[in-house]
């Protein structure tokens, strides 16, 4: 595992930037519910969640997921394979951190692949103003 | 289209229930979006000679080809109708805010919404997407607007958003709100009497769409090298970097809009009793949570006693300004009204009509909120705000009193804002810029506009020399003249016109006037902007943002000239109510007769007379009423409004010939 997004609701403050340019950049357009990750904000605390891939060390997804659709990519991500995926949602039902969103509009499943293939790292982290989502950067991988 | 719009304007009848839509694009090649785009429905379909309580009033609720998107502070909302503040009659005007209402609307396909008519119970409205309904609301009447986002947002999910009205929209108060989130609001306006009027509660939206984008690449391109968490221009040069000579602040304050990536300094968070985070934004988060702030009310001169107001403490302000905001009215009433009161104690009145007060009491301030809202008490009188409390109480308090209540709101009902005397100090030749402002403008036009150019003066009360160097070359390459920001009276109208031309693209873009246009570079502490020798920023980013978004490449003149036309709309709207430049050079003569409170500086009948001349003259209307030239409407592509206007120039009994009275005029 490369690295790992890490998350500080606390300072959140909703402005869904990550979120639309998560959709920006994989969907070329701006929308809530095409993006990988999630912010929401509960009005009546005023307490704000995002919900985003935590990259775990065994993705229980990818154990999870009866038709090989879920696998890791050269920079070791968990990634959706489209093609194969049969929609049955049992990576989604299997992630702890219930960050793996189905997409009713087009029936499929989308999960945060750190913007594959984009040289300086994910643009959700590059955008955010607080610093709310931070890319953390596996030890291993660094003394290596 | 290839980006941008959603194409669907949604118009709903109240009083026959009747939906329809309409599409957009029959108004985005002249109008854009937003405020501009509402300027064209209001006049083509809000009938002459009604109120703002007549049910043919239309609500306009409009977007714009960026929001939505990912460009910053493009979350934004504009709301426009006749307006019930206005005095002595209602008239046609806007009212803008953030949050995240106006992206959900696009996110269900609809830039703008229209309604008209009366329901004959309240109702509120619920999209999801296309379905949209009319739905009962007894259950909602008399909820407050907090709670009433709450139970919709049950129904609708968490990620619904909604626009709604608190008791004081319900029971017609003049400066109620439209409230939205925590703190954002359709607020000076006074909208939310006129869905009171209607009987509309709320509109609540969930929309599962996206909004299309031409060019993604361009357009993340240009967002990431605006930077993220860098001050926004008009909002840390403000308060911080430049008075304290520190570094501005880097402390997490809340934002107002979605897609909003600067570190503004107007937000800031309070605390309520039970521990929750309150955001605030401006008016509420830095004049109310700021101890100290509030004082800038204080003013004296020319025998005008203002006293300054009082701040109650972090935890008391924060649960007001909750409070106001869930009552739904316009927080700056605050401004006006608790140094009116504390006046009234100075001169030894305690009660009126038997109803004692105490304006330096949190208690009764908080009743008194509550008492605006249901009209009750002393809320009865001041719940249809201070000009018409002042007719009603005339002759009753002494009558300093009655002339202090009509200057603090002298703008057609309005109050002072950034004219350089009551509130900000706007040293000149600033408070030139913005009387010209306000004698043509629908409604106080410093909140939005003021951010284009007014806000420059904090830089000559931070350092005049400096200021004055630097607005030198800034000047020469934005306005054509080198002294158009110099302390004189002359070439200040190019500067008017300009920042209300960028504050009408800003409203239809729409953008963030406290980040928009971005006429200087920000500077991120004193020593940086001392060592700036030119200050100028880069007045295309929104042109660049708006290709990136529509595909459509439009140059600065054609914007402006799709600005120009708006405000124009606007100004035949206000000539359809009467309104004309002898009126507006009565009502704002004195107020600007005042000494300037910064520098001292004033004007006299002949010079405000000049100044007015210069801002008619170069926008190309006539001297006589302030009317657009035949001539103007042609070259703007607005022939369909000829007839109206000669009409309007025809008919003498249109004209208001109200006085504003003040014992010297």
């Amino acid at each position: 595992m490369a690295c790992k997004i890490k998350t500080d609701p606390g300072v959140c403050r909703e402005c869904q930037a990550c979120t639309l340019i998560c959709s920006l950049y994989h969907e070329g357009e701006c929308n809530l519910n095409l993006a990988r990750l999630q912010v929401i904000k509960d009005m009546a605390r005023y307490e704000f969640q995002i919900l985003v891939c935590q990259h775990c060390d065994a993705p229980e997804c990818l154990a999870a997921c009866p038709s090989e659709a879920i696998v890791l990519n050269e920079q070791g991500v968990a990634v959706i394979l489209d093609d194969v995926c049969v929609r049955c949602g049992a990576c989604a039902e299997a992630c702890p951190y219930g960050v793996l969103f189905y997409d009713e509009a087009h029936d499929r499943y989308l999960k945060c692949d750190l913007c594959a293939g984009r040289a300086e790292g994910p643009l959700c982290v590059a955008i955010c103003p607080v610093g709310a989502l931070t890319l953390e950067e596996d030890k291993v991988m660094e003394e290596n | 289209m290839t980006g941008g719009w959603t194409g669907k304007i949604l118009d709903i009848d109240l009083t026959t229930g009747q939906i329809s839509w309409r599409d957009t694009q029959r108004y985005t090649h002249d109008y854009l979006g937003g405020r501009a785009l509402a300027s064209r429905i209001a006049w083509d379909e809000i009938p002459d000679s009604i109120d703002a309580f007549d049910p043919d009033n239309r609500i306009i609720v409009t977007t714009g080809p960026l929001t939505g998107t990912l460009a910053p502070t493009s979350g934004r909302t504009v709301m426009s109708s006749l307006s019930p503040r206005l005095y002595p009659k209602s008239w046609y005007t806007h009212s803008t805010l953030g949050g995240w209402f106006g992206a959900e609307m696009k996110y269900a396909g609809l830039d703008g919404i229209m309604i008209r008519g009366k329901s004959p119970r309240p109702v509120y409205v619920e999209i999801r997407d296309s379905n949209v309904r009319l739905i009962d609301a007894s259950d909602l009447w008399g909820v407050d607007a907090r709670k009433t986002q709450l139970v919709l947002k049950e129904r609708l999910g968490a990620r619904a958003q909604v626009l709604t009205i608190g008791p004081a929209g319900e029971n017609l108060v003049r400066f109620a709100t439209v409230q939205h989130a925590e703190d954002n609001a359709a607020g000076h306006s006074g909208f939310g009497a006129v869905w009171g009027s209607k009987k509309l509660k709320a509109i609540a939206v969930r929309g599962t769409n996206g909004v299309a984008v031409a060019h993604p690449e361009r357009l993340m391109r240009e967002v990431l090298e605006l930077g993220t968490f860098r001050i926004a221009p008009f909002s840390g040069a403000l308060y911080t970097s430049l008075y304290t000579k520190n570094k501005t602040t880097r402390e997490h304050r809340p934002v107002c809009s979605q897609a909003c990536t600067f570190n503004c300094q107007v937000g800031n968070y309070g605390k309520a009793r039970d521990g929750r985070r309150i955001p605030g934004h401006c008016v509420g988060g830095i004049a109310w949570m700021t101890p100290g702030f509030m004082k800038a009310t204080h003013y004296s001169g020319d025998g005008v006693e203002i006293p300054p107001a009082r701040n109650f403490g972090l935890c008391e302000e924060a649960e007001l300004h909750e409070l106001c905001n869930s009552l739904g009215l316009d927080s700056w009433f605050r401004l006006v009204m608790q140094p009116w009161f504390i006046r009234c104690q100075q001169l030894g009145v305690y009660q009126i009509r038997g109803f004692p007060f105490d304006p330096n009491d949190v208690y009764w301030f908080e009743q008194f909120m509550r008492e605006l809202a249901y009209r009750q008490g002393l809320g009865a009188i001041f719940a249809d705000d201070l000009m018409r409390a002042m007719d009603e109480l005339e002759g009753e308090l002494p009558e300093e009193l009655i002339t202090l209540g009509r200057r603090l709101e002298f703008a057609f009902g309005f109050p002072a804002h950034r004219e350089g005397r009551f509130w900000d100090e706007e040293p000149l030749p600033f408070w030139v810029i913005s009387a010209m402002m306000y004698a043509s403008e629908t409604r106080d036009p410093t909140i939005g506009g003021h951010h284009s150019s007014l806000l420059l003066a904090d830089f000559v009360l931070a350092d005049r020399e400096v200021s004055r160097r630097q607005f030198r070359i800034l000047s020469e390459k934005v306005w054509g003249y080198p002294d158009a920001l110099e302390p004189t009276f002359e070439h200040k109208a190019p500067v008017a016109i300009w920042s209300q031309h960028q504050h009408i693209l800003i409203d239809s873009f729409p953008l963030c006037d406290f980040s928009f246009p971005r006429i200087i570079v920000p500077p991120e502490s004193r020593e940086e902007w001392l060592a700036t020798e030119d200050l100028t920023g880069d007045l295309d980013i929104d042109l660049r943002l708006f290709a990136a978004v529509t595909g459509i490449e439009l140059s600065r003149d054609e914007v402006n000239r799709i600005a120009e036309r708006a405000f124009t709309l606007e100004r035949l709207m206000l000539a359809r109510a009467g309104r004309h430049r002898q009126m507006e050079e009565e009502w704002l003569r004195p107020h600007f007769m005042l000494p300037c409170r910064a520098d001292g500086t004033r004007i006299d009948a002949a010079g405000f007379s000049r100044i007015l001349d210069e801002y008619f003259t170069t926008r190309g209307w006539d001297l006589e009423y302030g009317w657009p030239q035949v001539e103007t409407l042609r070259r703007l592509g607005l022939d369909d409004a000829i007839p109206a206007l000669e009409q309007y120039r025809q008919d003498q009994s249109r004209l208001i010939t109200t006085k504003l009275r003040l014992p010297v005029s």
